[in-house]
């Protein structure tokens, strides 16, 4: 073993990273959903009530050590967001518990945001209502489609109707913010349904929106059915349309385009989210979880039985770690960066204004207040351009 | 030892017609190398040379053997490269010999190569002693291979001989008629030295060895010589012959084969062809046939990965040593960065050298179209060489472009003469004539242009005939052409590697080709990206790699970049390998494929 992977096993790097920021931001996985989605390959998995328990005893244990050591140093949390999976598998009085005990733990700063992500398929009206109790102000609803053909052919496991009460029930919460996700790019037969998705979702005045162009994971059910033949996935050109429409749709209804996916009302952003595109601190907990502390980039063990094995162990579950310095950080921060509306400072691309200028001209940059960001038109080709400003 | 006792020989033979096999007989035979000792085909030293079953550097054994007549005598057969490329080579160890052993295989016949090296050791003076091979063959035809041979030179079926060099029977009686035909060598010993250089090899510790056949004179250890071409004076340092490995002794007489060492370093300061003379009492004259080896073909050598340009450098440098025909200057291709014009003396030499250069370097090579030399009249009636079409100049200050010409031989089965006429034809060939060889064979008398030749000619002949056919040719010099250069556009930038010298008419399907082959190659970028070909100033065929219009990374789930920054550490690799057009970036995999994959079908 490293020296630094003794450091990290023992904590004492992590400190030391961890020393100079006061703040930091905490993430916490729930790995289990109900059902798996036809397109998902994220770490999740079904699993069985009791697995279920012993991995929050493991995750409460985790935090316990984290907190035992960041207390001493005194640290608080600016934010916090339960994200999956699918979290909301707990009831809302478990999801409470487990954010007041993260909120004991850790200590919240005042008005920090608490997000917990909801798949419309699980809460009653009232578990909305006990995790606002929890410390809850803000709920991610994975609504995906608002038509339950498109919802069938991706295997979600609510219908459309399940979808609105959701966010209704959300929405009267008390929460401060409502979020929901939407997928676009969908199979042949699903055409317009997006759209119509977004319209609806307007109408309800929700707070938050994210758009995620529909890519099936390698190997899940979906990718396999497009392999054969049995669904078409569109083009790129017809993918790429309906991005740009939903961009003028929601920025002509006062929605901020504040990150490639991301819009809100006003004052809504999601500021924990934002955290990650600025490099700023956070700490994830749960298996397959990330962190960054400083220069200093890790993650625990994706498997879950070696999550669970290690914790049961009395060690920190991390599994790999990177120390980010240097060209590292500035391609880390274009890279970063270059997804949210503020883009990056001029100087931080290393590129000739010539360059600069001709993608501009070519509609796919910004340029503005010595600040470079990205035109819807270079949302779309992000790789590309984001490869092209940090080394042409 | 007395003159009339040695027989200075080689064999000539077509590829596969059992040449070295013969060579590991005599060997046996006159105990030269023990039959234990044998690796199969002791003659062929190369790796390389064993593999394609061809003899690229000549070697020269001598052999004492106990004829049937009672007496002894001292053998040196003189072993000669079996393919066109080398005809020079060919001619120069000829001349070394007064014989050579016309070797034929019962169950393919005679092949053009092997007419021509006939014809030219005729030529030479030599006395032929012809040999049908493989007797031992079920498929073998015997009868009417000597039938063939005895058209072909015009002698007496019953002088062929039959031999199974597989098997040995035959070798020795084959031996015998070489010693009673062949005549010893006439050069008397108390002249001016002169020598002939029939090949050299290089030896890393003790520089070139020169392979000698002593015309006149004498050269001895510790003599300071004179090579009359070059200049170059040296002293001998040693004398020798190969047995089949080197033996040093103090002295070669007027007749005798073997090596000389000088201490000369570099192999271009020897050359083959070149006469070696005393410093003291020079020779008058040179031996006639010196020729400055003269490349034909040329052909552009990049590493893959430019990290390796010093590499292939350092290789070259060491293949020359041993090859002297092997030329190369640096050159910086836009598409691919520095590497070398070669110019090589055919399409084998070339195959050959880059062979060389990927297994025994371990160099990761592309290699562009081959090109033939033009000779380029300007408007005020100066002529210039070009050995790069890139380096043509403007139509506009050109006269006339001609390009090389070779008079070919192509035998072939009466069966077949339709399709290898047609493919003549195809490839701008001016017909001359044609001859029936025994009824079996015809053999066909036409031009064509070198460029025709050097693409793929040798496999269309091949699969038209079904391996049937076969081909040698001579150059006769430059012709004028309708010829144009093209070039090849990417968002408006010539791509110089891509550049090619067609005629006129021509120009538009191989254009529309390589710009079809470049928009599929070529990844889509962030506009939209024109592939033109042109000749001059006129685009005669386009392509557009259309723009990229999605290709973005949804979302970095809870904070995980790892697999944004794997894409970007993917993106950083590939831009290292990247090619600046313009301001267009190509992958450099896209135009090696694109010329591997221009290689394989002829431009017309």
């Amino acid at each position: 073993m490293s020296a630094l992977a003794y450091d990290i096993k023992s904590s004492t790097a992590v400190v030391r990273a961890w020393g100079g920021n006061v703040k930091v931001r905490l993430y916490l996985h729930w790995p289990f959903c109900r059902s798996r989605c036809a397109y998902c390959d994220f770490n999740t998995r079904v699993a069985s009530v009791g697995y279920q328990e012993a991995y929050r005893t493991a995750l409460l244990a985790e935090m316990g050590m984290w907190a035992s050591m960041l207390g001493r140093a005194g640290k608080t949390i600016r934010s916090l967001y339960l994200g999956g999976g699918t979290p909301s598998c707990m009831s809302g009085d478990e999801t409470a518990a487990l954010l007041s005990t993260a909120a004991e733990r850790f200590g919240l700063e005042d008005g920090a945001e608490v997000t917990v992500e909801v798949n419309p398929a699980t809460w009653a009206e009232d578990d909305y209502a006990r995790a606002v109790f929890g410390g809850a102000n803000r709920f991610s609803v994975g609504v995906q489609s608002l038509h339950d053909g498109t919802l069938r052919v991706l295997s979600r496991p609510h219908g459309a109707e399940e979808a609105m009460e959701a966010l209704r029930a959300a929405l009267d919460s008390g929460a401060r913010s409502v979020g929901a996700d939407l997928l676009y790019g969908l199979p042949a037969g699903c055409e317009g349904t997006f759209l119509d998705s977004l319209e609806k979702l307007m109408g309800l005045g929700i707070h938050h929106l994210s758009v995620y162009a529909l890519s099936p994971g390698a190997k899940t059910p979906l990718a396999r059915m497009a392999a054969r033949g049995e669904v078409a996935l569109p083009e790129d050109e017809a993918v790429a349309e309906e991005y740009l429409a939903a961009v003028e749709i929601l920025v002509r209804r006062g929605y901020e385009h504040y990150e490639i996916s991301n819009f809100c009302r006003p004052g809504h952003r999601c500021r924990h989210n934002l955290a990650y595109w600025r490099r700023e601190d956070y700490l994830g907990l749960g298996a397959g979880a990330h962190s960054k502390l400083g220069g200093l980039r890790f993650w625990n063990e994706r498997s879950l039985l070696r999550y669970l094995r290690t914790i049961g162990e009395g060690r920190l579950p991390v599994s790999g770690w990177e120390v980010v310095t240097g060209e590292e950080a500035r391609e880390e921060m274009v890279m970063l960066g270059m997804r949210t509306s503020r883009g990056v400072s001029e100087r931080t691309v290393s590129h000739s204004s010539g360059r600069l200028r001709e993608l501009a001209r070519g509609g796919l940059l910004d340029i503005s207040g010595g600040r470079v960001k990205l035109t819807p038109r270079g949302m779309l080709v992000s790789n590309l351009l984001i490869a092209d400003l940090l080394w042409s | 030892m007395d003159k009339s006792r040695i027989r200075n020989f080689c064999i000539i033979a077509h590829i596969d017609h059992g040449k070295s096999t013969l060579a590991d007989r005599f060997l046996e035979i006159t105990d030269t190398v023990p039959r234990q000792k044998m690796a199969e085909q002791y003659l062929d030293r190369m790796e390389l040379e064993r593999e394609r079953g061809i003899t690229i550097k000549a070697q020269a054994v001598r052999m004492q053997y106990m004829a049937t007549d009672g007496e002894e005598y001292r053998l040196n057969l003189i072993d000669t490269p079996g393919h066109v490329d080398f005809s020079y080579e060919v001619s120069r160890s000829l001349a070394a010999c007064e014989g050579a052993i016309l070797l034929v295989d019962a169950s393919q016949g005679v092949e053009a190569q092997t007419v021509g090296n006939a014809y030219l050791a005729v030529e030479s003076g030599l006395e032929i002693v012809p040999v049908v091979n493989k007797i031992d063959l079920p498929a073998s035809d015997f009868e009417g291979t000597a039938m063939e041979i005895s058209d072909l030179l015009g002698i007496d079926p019953g002088e062929v001989l039959a031999v199974s060099a597989k098997t040995g029977e035959g070798a020795r009686e084959l031996l015998d008629a070489v010693v009673r035909r062949v005549p010893p060598p006439s050069g008397e010993a108390d002249m001016p030295l002169r020598a002939l250089v029939f090949d050299s090899s290089y030896d890393s510790y003790r520089g070139v060895v020169a392979f000698v056949r002593v015309v006149e004179g004498e050269v001895k250890r510790g003599m300071k010589v004179r090579f009359m071409a070059t200049g170059v004076t040296a002293s001998v340092d040693e004398v020798g012959y190969f047995s089949p490995d080197m033996i040093s002794c103090p002295g070669l007489e007027a007749g005798e084969v073997g090596y000389i060492i000088t201490g000369v370093k570099d192999v271009t300061r020897i050359k083959v062809g070149d006469t070696v003379t005393g410093r003291e009492a020079p020779a008058a004259e040179p031996l006639p046939g010196y020729r400055e080896p003269k490349p034909m073909v040329f052909a552009g050598v990049y590493p893959v990965d430019s990290d390796d340009f010093t590499d292939l450098n350092d290789a070259l440098e060491k293949l020359k040593l041993n090859d002297a025909a092997l030329s190369f200057t640096r050159e910086n291709s836009k598409a691919l960065g520095f590497g070398f014009r070669c110019g090589f003396l055919g399409l084998l030499h070339l195959e050959i050298v880059q062979e060389r250069l990927e297994r025994e370097y371990g160099l990761d090579l592309v290699v562009t179209s081959p090109n033939v030399v033009y000779e380029v009249v300007d408007r005020g009636g100066g002529v210039t060489y070009i050995r790069n079409p890139s380096d043509m100049p403007d139509m506009g200050v050109v006269k006339e472009i001609r390009e090389p010409y070779v008079q070919a031989t192509i035998l072939v089965p009466p069966d077949y003469m339709g399709g290898i006429l047609e493919l003549v034809k195809e490839r701008r060939g001016i017909y001359q004539d044609m001859t029936y060889l025994s009824g079996r064979r015809v053999e066909i008398r036409c031009r064509l242009p070198l460029a025709e030749i050097v693409v793929d000619f040798y496999d269309q002949l091949k699969s038209r005939s079904r391996g049937y056919a076969s081909l040698d040719y001579e150059h006769v010099g430059f012709l004028a052409g309708n010829l144009v250069r093209l070039d090849i556009l990417i968002n408006g930038e010539p791509v110089d590697a891509f550049s090619i010298i067609v005629e006129r008419s021509r120009a538009h399907e191989y254009g529309s080709r390589i710009t079809k082959k470049l928009r599929e190659l070529i990844p889509r970028q962030l506009f939209d990206v024109p592939v033109q070909a042109a000749v001059g100033g006129k685009v005669v065929a386009r392509e557009t790699i259309k723009a990229r219009r999605k290709d973005v990374l949804a979302k970095c789930y809870g904070g995980d970049v790892t697999r944004k920054k794997k894409l970007l550490q993917k993106q950083k690799e590939g831009k290292k390998r990247m090619k600046m057009v313009g301001r267009v970036e190509i992958p450099q995999e896209a135009f090696i494929s694109a010329l591997r994959a221009g290689g394989e079908e002829k431009p017309r």
